[in-house]
């Protein structure tokens, strides 16, 4: 998405280009700045907005500094990979701002090596000053921390001078794994094929490859805000599905004991509301299995989560089946032109919230993660402000990290639908060729559930829109 | 069912085809009377007459050129080079004569030439040769190579049966250290190889004595699963079975008694680096006697064959690596 | 000296002869000696114009070795036919046509362009074609009479070689194998007094023909130049073989008239020698003998040029092989079929 650029003796300035929505798309039109130069702004925070022909969209700041350049102005098209505008860093601004985003680190960024960046402060922070032999070679290395584009686990050979046998970089490649990040016990430390089986297996093993599910809304928070959270083998409540089993109080080990206890204001009034939406709605939930194949990859390519895609592929889906994006409270009937997204939150012991993302329509993949990201940040920091929990026209929740499969979902008054997404798991599946030949595979599946109201929709409509959603995860 | 050496099992082949077939002939130097150099034919002319089990003149040459006459006249004639050695002698007529004539006037040659193979007994530079090499590089010529008992007598039945010149590498060591269970009758076994031990970590790829020295090595191999493929049939060679092997152990020793130069490991070398490569989780090692003629004196003749503790070695280098 | 000895042996023969052969078996011999001289004649044309590739072998000057061996082997015998031997395949069936395709590398070739010029056999018709490398096919013959010896059959095989393949050690193998096993099989030695370029006596020091008594069997000279007398020294031999007694050495004292192969222009050859063969050309010599027994000879002259003309444009009009097919054929795939019985247009096998 972007790249970095540093002269000796100044400090980094990072690019912003245009970015390339959809294979075929060739060049964009900037359509609106929402920075100036010499404003201050949040990495991930949208900088401008552009125009392309597959998409209209935001393009979120590589980085957090200070506006340097503006360089296109708006109306003016220019091809893929034009620099747009510059942000200046420096090195300690990017390192709180990585610190202050648990869990926003993209996973194929490696993290800031701290030497560069006592090398960089060594440096006057005034531009053209003549750079120093020895030191400032090395300061120029470009930074690599504020890049976030996904390199990581496709470029699998000749990392750090190690290389890599071609069924080591085969393995790596359909596991995308950071072979970067694998033990090799091997001749002279190589990596053999039994470590990177052997790594795959165990899961992460401190590697930066993440869980699938790192942005998730249920995911507790890195940074240790409340101890409980940061547990996750306490009775995390709220671990499965909103509408699951209410929390039940920790039962320590040792003689049973009945414990009084209370259920917070927050538990009861969504303890409320579920019931009420179970005693309205004629709720039914129908599933579809997903090949997550073509999702892992593009993941892996654009840095972003897998409930970004299952979000932008809903949003399309919903566009054909708009009957599921609308609201029905008794008899008003209430279809919905654009898509107002909700997506669950986990706020841990105090249950669960649904941030709105307004206009999700006119997002891509990245501006949804970006926009998700920041609501589920805000939302446990307790930041919301009304309106980002209101008008959600159609919902998603995403509770998969712990590997449950399959949920039945209450739908949240007054939407008529909600989709539930679980856990992406590897498993053996039939694969057709061209010639109609059949063969077993691995691929990532997952089920997505949708439950939905039986009194504004039937089950043909239902799977229908399963169907689409499928489809544009598969296909697109 | 019965337990029979490798050398049994060549006998009971033989007897089964003479006995089944009546345009099969035998011929060769000392096979009739005599009963064999090694004693195979023991006992077969008071069974089949000298007609069919026929001593011949000293003269290679002569044996493969009129097994090809009879052959083209209906016959089944199974020729035997007292040592493999000695085919250089008859090299022009199977390779010229019965070689070429198929693909060229479309007549069939359907002879056998069995080939006393194989070193490890102080026989000397003309005594322990393993020549597949070259019939393997000669077009229309099949070659295969047993390494069990059951196999001595299934490929050896298949090569008979097989309407073409088939070159059938029995190895001289292995006719009486080798024992194993045979079925009774008549069974071919087909030109493929056979998993003679399954594993995952390394594979070892060897045929005819080399398969028994592999299997030693890698029995107990600081607990490592070797998987060790009895290539049994190298024209034509298995190449399914060698890749699928690669495959999955991702890494390769390859043994030749032979001199290494353009043996039958070299060919199986090059089909791995092309067609496997993917799978390949480390170099393809090539465990072979180096280019000298077979010593005589045992020290000697040691250093240049491939021994278990060679091919150990290299197996423990390449799973280390 | 050879001179006398086939003087003697010519006297005997056209006696024998004439108790074997009718006139249409003459006419026969001479017909098959027109019909390889004038392939031959129009192969080297064709060569001269670019349409045959390789090399090109031709018997010229000697037609008579092979006509006259070929006519005396019955249906169930086995042939192994050299190069310059062409007249033993057209008299057991193989079609002008097809020879003429075989040189130019055709489809429609004998083997299909797999071999080139006279390397051909039809197995159809009970030849077996030869290899390059001579005396190969001594041993082939001898293996063949050995399996009839085995089986208990009346038949024999035969093969031709030349004065050259004599020194080589498939020569010895053969000649020992045969007598030693006491075989029904011939062995038509073609002295035509050069291999290549290599003349006799730098070839051997006592003539092939005297060493086969060594080996334990008959071994006589014969003019290789009277096709009759071939044919009766054959015949003879042949009734020997299958009598049980064994092979027989027939030496062919001929000449060869081209040289070694169309790219040969033989200047190591004395031009006295040349002239004083051609006197003695097999084809005139039964020419003469047929118009003195009143035969029509020249119409024989144009039937066998009508023969060849329209062998020709049926073997020009036919198209040259598949490469998608050069890599067929490596090995049978299904039954080996042993050759089949050939034509035998002798009178002696149809009476």
């Amino acid at each position: 998405m972007s790249s970095s650029r540093t002269e000796p003796g100044a400090s980094t300035l990072i690019d912003v280009t245009m970015p390339q929505m959809g294979v075929s798309v060739a060049e964009g039109t900037v359509v609106a700045w929402r920075v100036d130069v010499g404003d201050p702004i949040a990495a991930d925070e949208t900088i401008c907005e552009i125009s392309t022909d597959k998409i209209d969209t935001e393009v979120p700041s590589p980085a957090s500094g200070v506006v340097a350049e503006i360089l296109v102005p708006i109306d003016e098209t220019v091809s893929i990979g034009t620099v747009l505008a510059r942000i200046s860093t420096d090195a300690d601004a990017e390192l709180e701002a990585a610190a202050d985003e648990p869990g926003t680190v993209s996973p194929d960024t490696t993290a800031p090596d701290p030497t560069k960046a006592r090398a960089v402060q060594a440096e006057p922070a005034q531009s053209g000053e003549p750079a120093q032999s020895g030191e400032s070679a090395r300061s120029g290395e470009p930074a690599r921390s504020g890049d976030s584009s996904g390199n990581g686990a496709s470029a699998a050979s000749a990392s750090a001078g190690r290389r890599y046998s071609p069924v080591v970089q085969r393995i790596a490649a359909e596991h995308g794994v950071d072979l970067a990040q694998v033990a090799g016990t091997g001749r002279g430390g190589r990596v053999r094929k039994q470590d990177v089986l052997a790594f795959i297996e165990s899961g992460d093993g401190g590697a930066t490859e993440p869980p699938l599910h790192i942005e998730s809304p249920y995911r507790p928070d890195l940074v240790p805000e409340s101890p409980a959270a940061a547990a996750p083998g306490a009775a995390a409540p709220a671990a499965a599905a909103p509408g699951g089993a209410l929390a039940a109080p920790a039962s320590s080990g040792g003689a049973t004991r009945d414990v009084p206890s209370t259920l917070s204001r927050m538990r009861r009034q969504i303890g409320e509301h579920m019931k009420r939406s179970l005693e309205t709605a004629a709720t039914c939930t129908t599933w579809i299995e997903v090949d997550m194949s073509r999702v892992e990859a593009a993941r892996a390519r654009l840095g972003v989560t897998g409930l970004a895609f299952v979000a932008r592929a809903s949003i399309e889906a919903l566009r054909e089946f708009p009957a599921l994006n609308a609201w029905l409270e008794g008899e008003n009937y209430t279809l919905h032109d654009g898509v107002n997204l909700g997506i669950a939150v986990s706020l841990g012991e105090d249950g669960l919230i649904v941030p709105v993302v307004h206009g999700a329509h006119e997002l891509s993949e990245e501006g949804l993660a970006a926009r998700i990201r920041d609501l589920a940040r805000r939302a446990r920091a307790r930041q919301l402000a009304p309106d980002e929990v209101r008008g959600g026209t159609f919902t998603i929740t995403n509770p998969g990290q712990y590997g449950s499969i399959m949920a039945t979902p209450i739908i949240n008054q007054p939407q008529v639908a909600i989709l539930d997404f679980e856990a992406v798991i590897k498993r053996p599946v039939v694969v057709t060729d061209s010639e109609g030949n059949d063969s077993i595979s691995i691929r990532p599946m997952t089920i997505l559930g949708l439950s939905w109201d039986h009194r504004a929709l039937d089950g043909a409509m239902s799977a229908q829109f399963l169907a689409a959603v499928k489809r544009r995860l598969e296909g697109a | 069912m019965s337990t029979l050496t490798y050398l049994q099992a060549i006998s009971s082949a033989l007897r089964d085809e003479l006995r089944a077939d009546e345009r099969v002939l035998m011929m060769g130097e000392d096979i009739g009377v005599f009963g064999g150099a090694f004693k195979v034919t023991d006992g077969f002319i008071e069974e089949f007459g000298a007609d069919r089990v026929m001593d011949t003149p000293l003269a290679e040459s002569g044996i493969i050129g009129t097994a090809i006459g009879a052959a083209v006249v209906g016959m089944r004639p199974v020729c035997e080079m007292q040592f493999s050695d000695f085919i250089s002698c008859g090299f022009d007529q199977l390779v010229n004569v019965a070689g070429k004539m198929h693909y060229r006037q479309g007549l069939a040659v359907p002879i056998t030439v069995r080939l006393p193979s194989g070193g490890g007994f102080s026989g000397g530079p003309f005594h322990s040769q393993n020549p597949e090499g070259w019939f393997m590089h000669a077009p229309g010529i099949k070659v295969v190579a047993p390494s069990t008992a059951e196999d001595a007598k299934g490929l050896l039945h298949s090569a008979i049966r097989d309407p073409n010149p088939v070159c059938y590498m029995e190895h001289k060591h292995l006719y009486r250290r080798i024992k194993g269970e045979v079925p009774e009758g008549v069974f071919e076994t087909p030109f493929t190889a056979r998993v003679a031990r399954p594993g995952s970590d390394l594979v070892v790829i060897a045929y005819g004595a080399m398969v028994h020295t592999a299997l030693e090595a890698t029995d107990d191999l600081d607990g490592a699963s070797v998987e060790v493929l009895d290539l049994r049939s190298l024209v034509p060679l298995d190449e399914d079975a060698i890749l699928d092997s690669v495959e999955r152990c991702s890494k390769v020793v390859i043994i030749d008694e032979a001199n290494v130069t353009c043996a039958a490991g070299a060919q199986v070398a090059a089909l791995i680096a092309e067609r496997a490569f993917e799978s390949l989780d480390g170099p393809v090692v090539r465990v072979a006697s180096p280019d000298v003629p077979i010593p005589f004196s045992p020290p000697l003749e040691q250093a240049v064959l491939p021994t278990v503790e060679r091919v150990r070695e290299a197996c423990r280098e390449l799973l280390a690596y | 000296m050879a001179t006398t000895k086939i003087a003697e042996t010519a006297l005997a023969t056209e006696e024998s002869a004439a108790a074997h052969l009718q006139l249409d078996d003459r006419v026969w011999l001479l017909r098959a000696m027109l019909l390889m001289r004038g392939l031959e004649e129009r192969a080297m044309m064709l060569y001269r114009q670019g349409k045959v590739p390789g090399s090109f072998y031709d018997g010229y000057g000697q037609e008579a070795v092979s006509a006259g061996a070929a006519f005396a082997m019955g249906p169930e015998d086995r042939l192994c036919v050299l190069h310059r031997d062409l007249a033993a395949h057209l008299i057991r069936g193989v079609e002008p046509a097809r020879v003429l395709a075989q040189y130019m590398g055709r489809a429609t070739g004998v083997t299909h362009g797999r071999d080139g010029n006279v390397h051909f056999g039809d197995r159809k018709v009970g030849c077996v074609g030869m290899v390059s490398m001579l005396p190969d096919m001594m041993l082939v013959a001898t293996g063949m009479a050995m399996a009839f010896k085995i089986r208990g059959e009346r038949r024999c095989a035969l093969t031709w070689f030349g004065d050259g393949s004599t020194s080589r050690g498939d020569f010895h193998e053969a000649m020992n194998w045969a007598g030693v096993q006491n075989l029904p099989v011939i062995f038509v030695l073609e002295n035509n007094q050069y291999a290549y370029s290599t003349p006799l006596d730098k070839q051997f020091a006592v003539n092939p023909v005297e060493r086969a008594a060594a080996y334990g069997f008959v071994g006589e000279t014969v003019d290789g130049n009277d096709v009759e007398a071939m044919f009766e020294a054959t015949r003879a031999a042949r009734e020997r073989a299958l009598a049980g007694e064994g092979p027989t050495l027939i030496e062919a004292v001929t000449m060869r008239m081209h040289g070694h192969a169309a790219h040969d222009d033989m200047k190591y050859v004395p031009k006295e020698q040349v002239e004083e063969w051609r006197k003695r050309d097999p084809i005139d010599r039964q020419d003469a003998r047929l118009r003195e027994l009143g035969f029509d000879v020249d119409v024989l002259r144009a039937e066998v040029k009508a023969t060849i003309d329209a062998a020709t444009e049926e073997a020009l009009a036919s198209p040259m092989p598949d490469p998608a097919t050069a890599t067929d054929g490596v090995f049978c795939e299904g039954e080996a079929e042993p050759l089949d019985d050939g034509q035998a247009p002798w009178s002696g096998f149809h009476s």
